[in-house]
């Protein structure tokens, strides 16, 4: 169809001799470069198709998926190292604790109000602990949630690293006896 | 040889443009308060008929089928006449076809804000208006192609070619996505489930887009654009390989709305290489538009005609690339549910639809009163204002659909998300929301302008009949060739030929496939030099001017070209088993009380702003948990994946928090979500359910193959107040007081069995469980004491939340 320049232009303007209520038709050749999209769309569409559902040498959007997935689990047996200790001297940095706060004001509040004093959640100042107060209990909780009870598992949406801030900032949450939620679970003696 | 006079029914083109105009303004009235509701949530004033959710549908409805469609009937019925040089078939047919769409239209404007839906977007309308939409469309058709059959012009032009694709393919959509089984008289539920539905549905909505938007729209422009440029059209030729290449393209585009999702790859693929294909088809048509303006550009500074119609084309190839663009995999993950779709959408609304619609009013309406348009100023002021308009909301658009995919998408450097809150992601674009809101209302004062200066012009003068002097020929001598012979021209042939060998594909080994391409490159070579040595005669008629001659053959040949693609998607799907999950646990049917949750989660349109599809891609398996699978939506009859997300996936919602949470939510989202713009939907808490409708809706499920059994059907009233009274139970011990029959019990029930599927239940293969804990609550534990033993399907499922267990108990 398409046409040496030479026989285009001879081409150009031909009218078809069509009238319909007024309307004339010329017969000009389809432009080139819209008959190269043309072409070219389509055979990409060909060879998609070979590359993904015959040849087989595409990935699955579900096999890169699960890379990725493999990938982010190797990253997150590379993280730190979460002992009371360092729980504990995270939270008595001030920085960390101030990072920490940003993070609890934008994620926990709604459940366990603006100073941890409870709400939906447990308060988290009083002396009362349902799942433990060390350090570390309070990072497992936090991390894989308890999600019988509603508490989800922070560990996947924030990251290891602001999980760690945000529990040092919920450490020095403890003993502040602020008035709210009633004590839930068990006194716990000998806390901070 | 006898000389007629003629008149033409211009009566009825005067009606369609009068409602054209008027819904438009109802239409964009609508779009502005649902833009405002998304900045200002308070917006709706409380009243449930107003909420964003319940008249979001009414402005696509009302732009798409009322605005355009309108003026869309304006157009073929003003151009068929005269492209036929005779009269509509029959007034009456005309009179009918216009009063039924405004019926329709009028039902819709009531029946939309109470909430009576299918949820299946651009066509929410229940099952009676669908039928009277059928009906009405085939009185157009009878109409139309009565008109044709009485035709005084041989052939038909490229017009009346997009007209008849139109008119075709709008009734085969219409009729397989409308098939429901009615519950009451305003309620049905959809026959097809999970993933076919949404593979139906989009099938149905992209082609709504192109053959309620475009194909019509293109046609008009092929008789008003010549007729305003007084040029000749620029290519014959490439009317003919467009038009073709759209038609048979088109319909296979539909899974491009369903990238990533549960829909197989193979779809999936097919919807993105197809819509890639269609970028050179769909610029056929802008370049044959502008082209023909060739030696008329003057025309351009003078005539506001003239300037509508070159910015409607300016804005059909933007979004016709756009599209393209959109369909590729990797860009759609990032802009699929985010308003960058919205702005693709507008671009194309306004720009393309509503300035194609003001164009042609302009062209017409002074020739239908018989005078000159009113002002040509006021018509520049309202092209200035809505080219301006629609700049604002289309680049706002981009701005905030581009800001908060890769927001959804950002990660730290340990590979959490690094915007976990889902508000956050909503504030970010709020001031874009403003400016959207302010693009919108300046393209609406232009068109306050147009209606002003239209009403003007039309006072102005008289409603005159277009007429026109026939000679009513004798029939016509010549032989003309059979439909057998049309069909074994070499050339239909060898493009048969290619379609069929490519078809092959589909299940080919790579042996098989490189015998294809082989095959096609010889197919096409040798077509290519039959084309060049075959001196074509010119006075006998080219093989498409002899079909342009036979409506009946065109048609079958459109009505074929449609149908491929929609027959190689949908059928496939039918086939692929999806009744045993691949954990060999079989997926739990709704019990009675989450089943009317769910119809008040379609009946709120929740599914305009959460979708229920966790795409595979990372982000959102960390933000809502595992991707979804294929058979977790078996009996979702209709499927709720949605298509934007104003608010988070829900489809994992279930269990992540606790029944409480929940019961703030609904009545007020911003008590657990501060600074979220979603509405307030205080009345399920006072409303009640009608258990006495729930054992038909299980009977009419059990009917689309859901597995209920005769014993659950009739205990369905009994299982609801039981599963129902565990929640308000669970409720009561958190300090609120709710009567087991409220609405909202049933939609918490409902949200809280969300995602959880037999993969994530107790016996759950730890491979399910590799996925994010947030999303794969491990056990759900029985509550204990619980008055109920939730073991057969239909009864009522575990509970989603339990009452707090002893190991809570306060201390003293």
């Amino acid at each position: 169809m398409a046409n040496t320049s030479e026989q285009s232009k001879s081409n150009i303007d031909v009218d078809t001799g069509h009238d319909y209520d007024g309307i004339h038709e010329y017969d000009n050749p389809l432009p080139r470069w819209w008959l190269i999209i043309f072409w070219v769309c389509i055979a990409f569409g060909y060879g998609y198709w070979i590359h993904f559902h015959v040849a087989g040498t595409g990935k699955s959007e579900i096999a890169e998926l699960q890379e990725q997935q493999a990938e982010a689990v190797k990253r997150a047996a590379n993280a730190k190292e979460v002992t009371d200790d360092v729980l504990t001297l995270l939270s008595k940095d001030p920085e960390t604790t101030a990072a920490g706060a940003k993070l609890f004001a934008t994620n926990c509040v709604v459940c366990h109000g603006a100073n941890g004093e409870g709400k939906i959640g447990p308060n988290l100042t009083d002396a009362f602990w349902i799942h433990g107060n060390k350090p570390t209990d309070i990072y497992k909780t936090v991390s894989t949630g308890v999600l019988e009870k509603g508490m989800p598992a922070w560990l996947p949406v924030l990251g290891p690293d602001r999980v760690r801030t945000l529990v040092a900032f919920v450490i020095t949450r403890e003993g502040l006896n602020l008035p709210g939620k009633e004590p839930q679970g068990v006194r716990v003696t000998g806390g901070q | 040889m006898e000389q007629r006079r003629i008149v033409y029914n211009d009566g009825i083109v005067r009606l369609f443009i009068a409602a054209s105009v008027i819904f438009g303004i109802v239409g964009m009235l609508v779009g502005a308060l649902v833009a405002t509701q998304l900045v200002w949530w308070q917006a709706n004033l409380g009243i449930p008929y107003l909420v964003f959710s319940r008249i979001r549908p009414l402005h696509t409805n009302a732009v798409i089928f009322a605005f355009v469609g309108n003026s869309m009937f304006a157009g073929v019925y003003y151009s068929t006449q005269r492209l036929c040089k005779t009269r509509m078939a029959s007034d009456f047919l005309s009179k009918v076809h216009f009063w039924g769409w405004q019926l329709i239209i009028v039902a819709a404007a009531v029946t939309l804000p109470l909430g009576i839906t299918t949820s299946k977007e651009y066509a929410e309308l229940e099952w009676p208006i669908d039928l009277m939409i059928a009906i009405v469309w085939v009185v157009f058709a009878v109409n139309f192609f009565w008109t044709l059959a009485k035709r005084r012009e041989k052939n038909l032009y490229v017009a009346l070619w997009f007209y008849i694709a139109t008119i075709v393919t709008i009734a085969i959509l219409h009729i397989v996505n409308s098939f429901e089984m009615p519950v009451s008289m305003w309620k049905s539920y959809s026959a097809y489930a999970g993933v076919q539905d949404a593979l139906v549905q989009w099938w149905y909505g992209h082609n709504a887009v192109a053959f309620f938007l475009t194909t019509p729209i293109l046609g008009m422009m092929y008789y008003f654009m010549p007729k305003a440029a007084e040029r000749p059209v620029y290519s014959y030729r490439l009317s003919i390989v467009h038009f073709w290449a759209l038609v048979f393209l088109y319909i296979w585009a539909g899974p491009h709305h369903l990238l990533y999702t549960a829909l197989p790859e193979w779809a999936q693929s097919l919807g993105m290489v197809f819509s890639i294909a269609l970028w050179a088809p769909s610029w056929g048509g802008l370049i044959n538009g502008l082209l023909t303006l060739r030696g008329a550009w003057g025309k351009l500074r003078t005539d506001p005609v003239i300037k509508f119609f070159v910015a409607a084309l300016t804005f059909y190839g933007m979004s016709t690339f756009e599209g393209p663009l959109l369909s590729i995999k990797s860009v759609n993950g990032l802009a699929h549910y985010t308003d960058w779709i919205i702005g693709h959408v507008h671009s194309g609304a306004l720009g393309w639809n509503g300035f194609m619609a003001a164009g042609t009013f302009y062209w017409m309406v002074p020739r239908l009163y018989g005078t000159k348009l009113h002002s040509t100023k006021a018509a520049n002021t309202h092209f200035w204002l809505g080219t301006a308009g629609i700049i604002l909301y289309v680049v706002s658009m981009w701005a905030a659909g581009i800001t908060q995919g890769l927001m959804w998408r950002a990660l730290t450097p340990d590979g959490a998300l690094l915007y976990p809150s889902f508000i956050e992601t909503v504030l970010a674009i709020r001031p874009l929301y403003v400016i959207r809101l302010a693009g919108g209302l300046l393209y609406l004062v232009g068109f306050l302008v147009m209606t002003w200066n239209l009403y003007k012009t039309a006072a102005s003068g008289k409603a005159v009949d277009g007429e026109a002097m026939v000679v009513d020929e004798a029939p016509s001598t010549v032989a003309v060739p059979s439909a057998g012979w049309l069909i074994t021209r070499p050339g239909f042939l060898m493009v048969l030929a290619a379609v069929a060998i490519s078809m092959l594909l589909g299940g080919a080994s790579l042996k098989i496939a490189i015998g294809i391409l082989v095959a096609l490159l010889v197919l096409g070579e040798g077509a290519w030099l039959w084309f060049k040595s075959s001196k074509r005669d010119l006075t006998s008629p080219a093989w498409h001017t002899i079909i342009e001659g036979k409506p009946l053959f065109f048609t079958v040949l459109l009505l074929v070209s449609v149908l491929v693609g929609g027959i190689a998607q949908i059928i496939p799907t039918i086939f692929v088993p999806s009744a045993v999950p691949w954990t060999g646990a079989p997926q739990q049917p709704y019990s009675p009380l989450e089943l009317e949750g769910r119809d008040i989660y379609v009946r709120e349109g929740c599914y305009l702003c959460h979708s229920q599809m966790i795409r595979t891609l990372q982000s959102d398996t960390l933000r809502y948990g595992a991707y979804s699978r294929p058979e977790e939506y078996i009996y979702d009859h209709p499927f709720q994946w949605g298509s934007k997300r104003n608010g988070p996936d829900l489809f994992r919602v279930g269990g992540k928090y606790p029944n409480k949470w929940h019961y703030l939510h609904v009545i007020d989202p911003r008590s657990t979500s501060p600074g979220s713009n979603m509405p307030s939907f205080a009345w399920t808490q006072e409303w009640k359910v009608d258990t006495s409708m729930t054992s038909r809706k299980l009977g009419v499920m059990q009917k689309l193959g859901v597995p209920y059994t005769n014993a659950e059907i009739d205990a369905a009233k009994d299982n609801y107040r039981k599963q129902a009274e565990l929640i308000t139970a669970d409720l009561a011990t958190q300090g609120v007081e709710i009567s087991w029959d409220r609405e909202l019990v049933a939609l918490i029930a409902y949200l809280q069995r969300l995602g959880r599927g037999p993969q994530f239940g107790p016996n759950a293969p730890a491979a399910a469980l590799v996925a994010p804990p947030a999303a794969a609550p491990e056990t759900v534990p029985a509550a204990p004491a619980a008055p109920v033993a939730p073991a057969a399907p239909g009864a009522p499922a575990a509970p989603a939340a339990p009452a707090a267990p002893p190991a809570e108990v306060p201390g003293q």
